[in-house]
């Protein structure tokens, strides 16, 4: 046992100072996982109002108001242009519409009876039918916000139900029948106004029903966000980069003659075999944990299961060893063995999913994705990170991983070559 | 006194398909000895030092070493130390690095592993450079830490495969000096090399080995004595040079000197190129 560990100290101490390797296996794999995330990451969870532009031709103190009410309401998120540049930003897609406040709309608002009826204008894409009936429902709900001010205040109503009353005397072209109504009316509404005591609201009784929003989270299968499915893809490029270095590294042992000198010593073949596998598991099993790490520290990761992700991780790690072996077989020399062994890794690694995501491979594609072991390393960690697979349902991809392992270790020891002669 | 075998090759064959790089060699090495294995490059040295450490198995024949059986055995193989022509070293880790590994793996550990670390840096004269990646060392420092990793667990037998290819006449002198230190201390030396005056210079005994069959084996004296022939004494007069085998240079030297003066002359002894060229009738360094 000290012999292996011994190998494998070497080995790691080798790999700590081959920049190279190094890069390879922890650095790669993080810029990976970091720049896909980030180029794959939606808005996040932070809610944003429609973003929308307002032309104000009014251009007075109760317009000002309306778009200060407007811009401070949650729904929305507003910016004041003029009408050219309102219309260019929802042409060129930057805003969802653009409304028009007219000239004369600041008197006009909150005045509940007579007077022109205004004219607000609103421009949306009509491929947003469903932002611009939204639009529409939160412009009539802060019109209506002025007329309740308005009956909140008894002094201020009263002024308006005298104002629309003179209005109505002298309207000459008015229907009789409602000019006689509202000469009803209004009189009767002036004296309700008047006896409301002192500091009470009449909205009370205008209230039908108040309307409360709540934020519900809606509970999804998939990833919480991009970088779960980026990590687990980078991890499978670290433990790709080790498994190929360790395996160079043992036809690098035999071409340079270290080889002999190892197997000159007091130890068994397999020792020396051990000690490289020992290493290179010891390395695919640190690198993707030092990554997940940062994936939960820095990059909201949260996987749904820390034990199951652990058995994943040590079960990519024994697969990789195995195909580590394997790998050391394929070529004579270390360029030899470098070239061969990436192609394979490659080839492995596209119809996989190590390149682009399971999820989003053609249905064609899917029954050879079965063949890579990528496929079964990144589904293993993905099943523990956010597919909530259950400790039975990782036993299928985890057996294939130790299954492949074991396969290839068997036929790398049985094929490797242990001297250049042979 | 008979000094008891150190290491004993009996018949032994070895063949990579149709060619054979040995071809039932038997030898017997002493303890204590420094022996010479001379040969043209490819005459089966390193094929017989590589089934000598079990990294080769014989086609025929069998191996023991030290009366403790076959170097098949990790226990037997214990008891060799083996610097290879190649340098087997790892280039990125250093020196101290380098032995404290293979001293690792020869069993040693603590305070016994770090005395014999310090003592093969010592002797290797590396201590300076001990803390050095081996890639910033020179070839000659690799060549001496080749063999200090041969010496760390401080085996009986060490074979040493042309230790002083690629190196400086400086270093070359230094690993000599430290082959007689060894045989000194009673360790027993197998050496392989195509310089003969290397073997001339460092070896008890040598076998003279050609396409994987032994030759001869001796002592230098006696080979130089069985096959070296008589001295050549080449002298000079005005109609020229001319060459005269004698048993008694000095001799002849003077009865040629009767005969008229001599401008200038010089004695070729008999050394282990002759011998070898008599032997296989081709030159060492031809061959």
């Amino acid at each position: 046992m000290n012999a292996i560990m011994a190998l494998a100290t070497k080995d790691l101490r080798l790999l700590l100072r081959d920049k190279t390797g190094f890069f390879f296996t922890f650095f790669f794999p993080l810029l990976y996982a970091v720049f896909f995330g980030a180029i794959f990451s939606g808005p996040g969870t932070t809610a944003t109002g429609m973003k929308i532009v307002v032309v104000d031709e009014d251009d007075t103190e109760g317009s000002k108001k309306f778009i200060r009410e407007l811009n401070d309401s949650p729904e929305l998120d507003v910016d004041v242009a003029d009408r050219q540049a309102a219309t260019d930003s929802v042409r060129r897609g930057r805003r969802i519409g653009y409304v028009v406040l007219p000239q004369g709309f600041g008197k006009a608002r909150g005045r509940v009876f007579g007077g022109e009826q205004i004219k607000i204008e609103t421009g949306v894409d009509p491929a947003r039918k469903a932002e611009a009936g939204m639009l529409q429902g939160i412009l009539t709900k802060y019109m209506y916000q002025g007329i309740q001010d308005a009956f909140a205040n008894p002094d201020k109503m009263r002024e308006q139900i005298n104002e629309s009353l003179d209005e109505v005397r002298t309207a000459q072209d008015m229907d009789p029948a409602a000019k006689a109504t509202l000469q009803w009316f209004l009189p009767t509404l002036d004296r309700f106004m008047r006896e409301l005591p002192k500091g009470q609201s009449a909205n009370r009784g205008w209230q039908t029903f108040d309307l409360e929003s709540k934020d519900v989270i809606v509970q999804r299968g998939g990833p919480k966000n991009s970088y779960e499915i980026s990590f687990p893809q980078g991890i499978i490029w670290g433990v790709m980069g080790c498994a190929a270095g360790f395996g160079i590294s043992l036809v690098d042992e035999r071409t340079k003659g270290t080889l002999v000198r190892l197997r000159i010593a007091p130890i068994a073949r397999m020792h020396i075999l051990a000690g490289k596998a020992l290493a290179c598991l010891l390395t695919t099993i640190a690198a993707p944990m030092l990554l997940l790490l940062l994936a939960v520290v820095a990059f909201g990761v949260r996987p749904s299961s820390w034990p199951l992700l652990g058995v994943a991780v040590v079960c990519v790690a024994l697969c990789f060893v195995g195909i580590m072996m394997l790998l050391s077989v394929l070529g004579k020399t270390e360029r030899s063995a470098a070239g061969i062994g990436w192609a394979v890794l490659l080839v492995i690694a596209m119809i996989g999913g190590g390149t682009i995501p399971l999820a989003f491979m053609p249905p064609w594609m899917q029954p050879l994705t079965h063949l890579s072991p990528v496929k079964w390393s990144i589904l293993s960690m993905e099943g523990a990170i956010w597919r909530n697979f259950s400790a039975a349902e990782m036993v299928f991809p985890c057996g294939i991983l130790l299954a492949v392992g074991l396969a290839c270790f068997a036929i790398g020891t049985k094929a490797f070559r242990w001297t250049e002669a042979s | 006194m008979m000094r008891a075998t150190m290491l004993l090759l009996k018949n032994v064959r070895k063949a990579f398909g149709a060619i054979v790089a040995v071809d039932g060699l038997s030898l017997s090495i002493r303890q204590g000895e420094v022996f010479g294995l001379l040969g043209p490059n490819g005459a089966g040295k390193t094929t017989t030092v590589n089934m000598a450490v079990g990294l080769l198995k014989p086609d025929q024949g069998t191996i023991e070493l030290d009366g403790a059986g076959s170097p098949d055995r990790p226990d037997v193989r214990a008891k060799i130390g083996v610097a290879t022509q190649a340098l087997a070293l790892y280039d990125d880790l250093t020196g101290e690095e380098n032995l404290s590994f293979f001293g690792k793996l020869q069993g040693l550990t603590g305070r016994r592993l770090a005395e014999r670390v310090e003592w093969a840096l010592e002797f290797m004269a590396l201590a300076d450079r001990r803390r050095d990646r081996v890639k910033t060392y020179s070839g000659g420092m690799k060549r001496r830490l080749n063999i200090a990793v041969a010496m760390i667990h401080d085996p009986p037998l060490l074979l040493l495969d042309e230790p002083t290819v690629g190196v400086d006449p400086q270093s070359r002198n230094a690993i000599f000096e430290n082959i007689f230190s060894l045989r000194k201390h009673g360790r027993t030396v197998v050496y392989t090399t195509h310089y003969m005056e290397e073997a001339q210079r460092l070896c008890d005994r040598v076998g003279i080995i050609d396409h994987g069959r032994l030759l001869a084996l001796d002592t230098v004296e006696r080979l130089i004595a069985a096959h070296g022939g008589k001295s050549i004494l080449v002298a000079e007069r005005g109609d020229g040079e001319f060459r005269v085998d004698t048993d008694d240079p000095l001799a002849e030297l003077l009865r040629l000197q009767k005969e008229g003066p001599l401008q200038r002359f010089r004695v070729e002894r008999p050394d282990l190129e002759r011998v070898f060229l008599h032997l296989t009738g081709r030159e060492l360094r031809d061959a």
